[in-house]
């Protein structure tokens, strides 16, 4: 603490210098960077049109946010099933959690307090907030894990990961899930390290509201009792060869708890809740298959190439976050066989305290107050901060990236949604991308060690400085420029936009850039009350955005182009066949207008000759 | 220290010695790699960088479309094929070059073996692979715009094209239910289009039948490229759709191509069979199956080269379900 004199005053400032634990302090960092993450989300938001889902989650927000209203003006009249069963039996199949708040945010933000003049953004809103959400338990999870670089850019990088920061603006679950995955499972991660009843309920009411935010949450359960397990695994044999069956405490939590929230949460389940429930796992285990593009394939039934994960991780996430990710992958990897060696031949020292100690007791580097090596003098390229450095938290990240990609190995998972249904796998690539940011951060000082360089630790703030830019600015540009069209653009290393048209790799979906024909195109040109052909766009969509003013009022919607004046296609290759349809019906296959992104089109509009 | 910084130790105090000794040694230069490897990450992100700003700045300019729209326009026949390359470029093709360049019939073509020179229009290298074995005759570039003009070896000589011939004054359709015929009159019925699923789009004029239809229009095949064909969707069971071509000039083949709607093709229904015959006589059949695609057909017509006469097409499947198929013919 710093104290300050003004007059008779003295008061007490908390110092900013950061220590070597991880704190508070650094919850405020992982805040300011979420917040600035969510201000740039609100602030692009009127860039995106409007999904097909989109139109029906507003909807159902409503309905939802209106029966919540009711409860507090009609009491137990609300609480009858026929008066639940109308409002929430719109899109049960999806949990009500974030539709909720979607409705809340629209009630409060637009309605009420007018903060957002757009009701979109306010049903956008708590998903945005979500995304600041995910980047702010991702540093804090990569900080504690692997030091305070490491949470640094694995923060920065998931936030500038272009299809994250694309579905981040959504009024949908693909990120909010991310979001409340790496949240329950830095939960479960604190709760293994910390022990106690607190954290153990944490642990239940967390997992319940990830079950209540999208049915990835199922998977979780392998993620958390394997490393469980793998925690207290002396303490469980040895209570087993007593006779006694030991269950981690927040595994316990999560399953009496978590269903509770999951199901008091969601009042459509209030009524016939094991029938509900049933439904809901029979709707996403036989979902119907969608189509896909996948290198010049369309794809529209089980099971995905096992090509597609790995190549659309590498098409749109940035490559210096993918070799990154790669370097911290492997360096871990190598680190932990290191240990398994050391371990087997029975000679490790510190390794073979931290891996055989008793699992109970907090380990070396699970404590997170506890004295670290830079607190202890340790030389200043040891990752400062860090809590733990142990093969529990590596399985616990290994387990979170790998269940969420996991699935979509599995012969009867279809291809379909691209790249938004394992975002969920994305906190833990960037955190390892972290980690092997703070390893070459680590082998550049060495390098510089005996220069002036790096014996000046200002000047080895700047060294610092210069390499986290190079490895943000290109992330950073690529998103900024994938913007609006952040489900058609692709990296670099394929050869951007155009690169991935080349390579025929979906070019979008749910029908969402009909507001760029519009805005391009349609709001200049169309004549007044014309009819408009709007494709994959549903009618929820483009009432909103007339109501917005992106979409001129007067244009009419129609859902068959020869009863158009004009016509969008949404370029997907299945969707060929509208393209043809229009020829048929206008007489003409040429385009008045493209909307493109880097020459690549993303709409074509027609005009009847 | 650990292991490996006592190496790394070991190796950064034995350097002076060792760069007196044989400075350029290939040992000492690994070390020195190891010690600078952490600069391929930084390197990495600014390429990526400079890639992304290069990328954003390789978009082909309408002006460069446009001065080989001019070429392609001045030079081409209309019995030349004008295709562009890559295939997503399309789109951006038919709006520079326009209707009466990128027209139907070549857009939606049934194959490459009519026409005698291709005019192919092309931006990032690219170009359409039916034409590989084709003979380049010239390359012309304009700004990010290649027009290359291929010369066909062989090209086929049409005498008559059936889809152009499926006009009331050459074509009769009549559906057969055993000893019944009943004639498919051609008249305007109102178009049939629809978003993803809706099939094989409908024109307004058309020939109707009890049940069905005939028409000229654009199918989806399973390779999603459109082609200009004659829909002719089989009644199922045991009635046949006929369909009679007047004044048909022969040469030595008949030669053509059938298929499904795409999303037809998966719905693995009764196969589809087509007879061509003149005066009674089969001259060939084909049948197609779910899967099959643009799938296609050729039967001799030698023994009535130079003939002409009136050609007649049944079609039939058991099922009328999901059957939305189409063909194309032509005498050679």
């Amino acid at each position: 603490m710093k104290a300050l004199s003004v007059g008779p005053l003295k008061l007490s400032l908390p110092s900013w210098r950061l220590p070597a634990q991880i704190g508070w302090r650094d919850h405020v960092i992982g805040a300011a960077l979420g917040l600035a993450y969510s201000l740039w989300l609100v602030a692009t938001a009127r860039t995106i049109g409007f999904m097909r889902d989109e139109g029906v989650y507003f909807r159902a927000a409503v309905n939802y946010v209106n029966w919540w209203r009711s409860v507090f003006e009609h009491g137990s009249e609300a609480l009858k099933q026929s008066a639940i069963d109308g409002p929430w039996g719109d899109n049960h199949e999806h949990p009500a959690l974030m539709k909720t708040l979607f409705g809340i945010s629209w009630w409060l933000f637009h309605e009420t307090w007018h903060v957002f003049s757009d009701a979109s953004t306010a049903f956008r809103f708590p998903a945005m907030l979500t995304a600041g959400m995910a980047v702010w338990v991702t540093y804090l999870f990569g900080a504690r894990a692997y030091g305070r670089f490491a949470g640094l850019v694995a923060g920065v990088s998931l936030a500038l990961m272009p299809h994250v920061f694309f579905h981040a603006h959504l009024a949908c679950f693909d990120v909010p899930i991310m979001a409340m995955w790496v949240l329950c499972i830095y939960v479960h991660w604190r709760a293994q390290e910390r022990g106690g009843l607190a954290w153990a309920i944490a642990c239940g009411i967390v997992f319940g509201l990830t079950l209540e935010t999208k049915h990835n949450a199922w998977v979780l359960p392998l993620v958390f009792v394997p490393h469980a397990f793998f925690v207290h695994r002396h303490a469980f044999w040895r209570e087993l060869k007593a006779g006694r069956l030991t269950i981690p405490s927040s595994l316990v939590s999560m399953a009496i708890l978590g269903p509770i929230v999951f199901i008091a949460l969601w009042p459509y389940l209030w009524n016939d809740t094991v029938a509900r429930i049933e439904w809901w796992f029979e709707f996403h285990l036989n979902h119907e298959y969608y189509n896909i593009e996948f290198l010049g394939k369309n794809y529209w039934g089980p099971p995905s190439p096992k090509s597609y994960v790995p190549v659309m991780i590498a098409a749109t996430v940035s490559t210096i976050t993918v070799i990154l990710f790669v370097v911290g992958g492997v360096g871990r990897i190598i680190e932990n066989a290191k240990r398994a060696l050391h371990w087997i031949r029975g000679n490790g020292d510190r390794t073979k305290a931290a891996v055989g100690a008793a699992p109970d007791a907090p380990t070396a580097g699970a404590a997170p107050e506890a004295p670290t090596a830079a607190a202890a003098g340790a030389p200043p390229d040891v990752p400062t901060g860090h809590a733990a450095l142990d093969p529990e938290t590596d399985l616990l990240m290994f387990l979170g990236f790998a269940s969420a990609i996991g699935v979509f190995f599995l012969p009867k998972t279809p291809i379909f949604g691209g790249t938004k249904h394992w975002l969920t796998a994305y906190p833990f690539l960037a955190i390892f991308a972290g980690y092997g940011f703070e390893l070459v951060r680590r082998a550049m000082h060495r390098a510089f060690a005996d220069t002036p360089l790096g014996q000046n630790p200002a000047r080895r703030a700047y060294l610092d400085a210069g390499l986290v830019a190079s490895v943000v600015l290109a992330p950073l540009a690529i998103t900024a420029h994938s913007n609006p069209y952040g489900i058609s653009a692709y990296v670099p290393l394929v050869g951007g936009t155009q690169g991935g048209a080349d390579l025929g790799l979906n070019r979008q979906f749910w029908g969402y850039t009909s507001q760029n024909a519009a805005e391009e195109y349609l709001n200049a040109n169309a004549s007044r009350g014309a009819a408009v052909f709007i494709h994959d766009t549903t009618w929820d969509a483009w009432a909103h955005m007339q109501e917005e003013g992106r979409v001129r009022h007067d244009l009419r919607a129609v859902f068959a182009p020869h009863e158009s004046q004009y016509a969008l296609v949404e370029h997907e290759l299945h969707m060929n066949e509208v393209d043809y349809a229009i020829w048929v019906a206008y007489g003409t296959d040429a385009p008045v207008y493209i909307v493109e992104h880097d020459g690549v089109p993303i709409v074509s509009v027609y005009k009847r000759p | 220290m650990s292991g490996d910084e006592q190496k790394r130790s070991e190796i950064s105090s034995a350097e002076p010695s060792r760069s007196r000794a044989a400075p350029d040694t290939p040992r000492l230069w690994n070390a020195r790699l190891y010690k600078w490897a952490f600069a391929a990450v930084p390197i990495v992100g600014v390429l990526e960088l400079g890639a992304l700003g290069v990328q954003t700045l390789q978009v082909v300019p309408s002006g460069d479309w446009q001065a080989a729209k001019a070429f392609v326009a001045a030079q081409s026949k209309p019995e030349d094929l004008v295709a562009f390359a890559p295939r997503w470029a399309d789109p951006v093709g038919r709006q520079e070059f326009g209707n009466s360049l990128a027209t139907l019939e070549r857009e939606a073509r049934a194959d490459e073996t009519r026409f005698p020179r291709a005019f192919e229009v092309a931006i990032r290298g690219k170009h359409v692979a039916a034409l590989s074995d084709w003979r380049r005759a010239s390359v012309q570039q304009f700004g990010g715009v290649t027009v290359t003009v291929w010369e066909n070896p062989a090209p086929a000589h049409i005498l008559d094209d059936l889809v152009s011939d499926a006009i009331p004054t050459r074509l009769r359709v009549s559906r057969v239910d055993g000893n019944v015929e009943a004639d498919c009159p051609f008249g305007h019925a109102g178009f049939q289009t629809g978003g993803l699923g809706s099939g094989t789009p409908v024109p307004d004029f058309r020939f109707v039948c009890p049940g069905g239809f005939v028409a000229v229009s654009v199918l989806e095949d399973a390779s999603y490229a459109p082609r200009r064909c004659i829909d002719a969707r089989p009644f199922g069971g045991r009635n046949v759709l006929r369909l009679r071509f007047s004044d048909v000039r022969f040469g030595h083949t008949l030669h053509g191509h059938h298929s499904l709607y795409v999303e037809a093709e998966h719905s693995m229904r009764t196969p589809v069979n087509i007879a061509f015959s003149v005066d009674g006589a089969v001259i060939g059949r084909a049948v197609h199956r779910d899967m099959e695609s643009w799938k296609p057909f050729e039967f001799d017509t030698s023994d009535r080269a130079g003939t002409t006469g009136e050609l007649t097409v049944d079609i039939q499947s058991d099922t009328a379900e999901r059957r939305m198929y189409c063909f194309e013919a032509d005498t050679r």
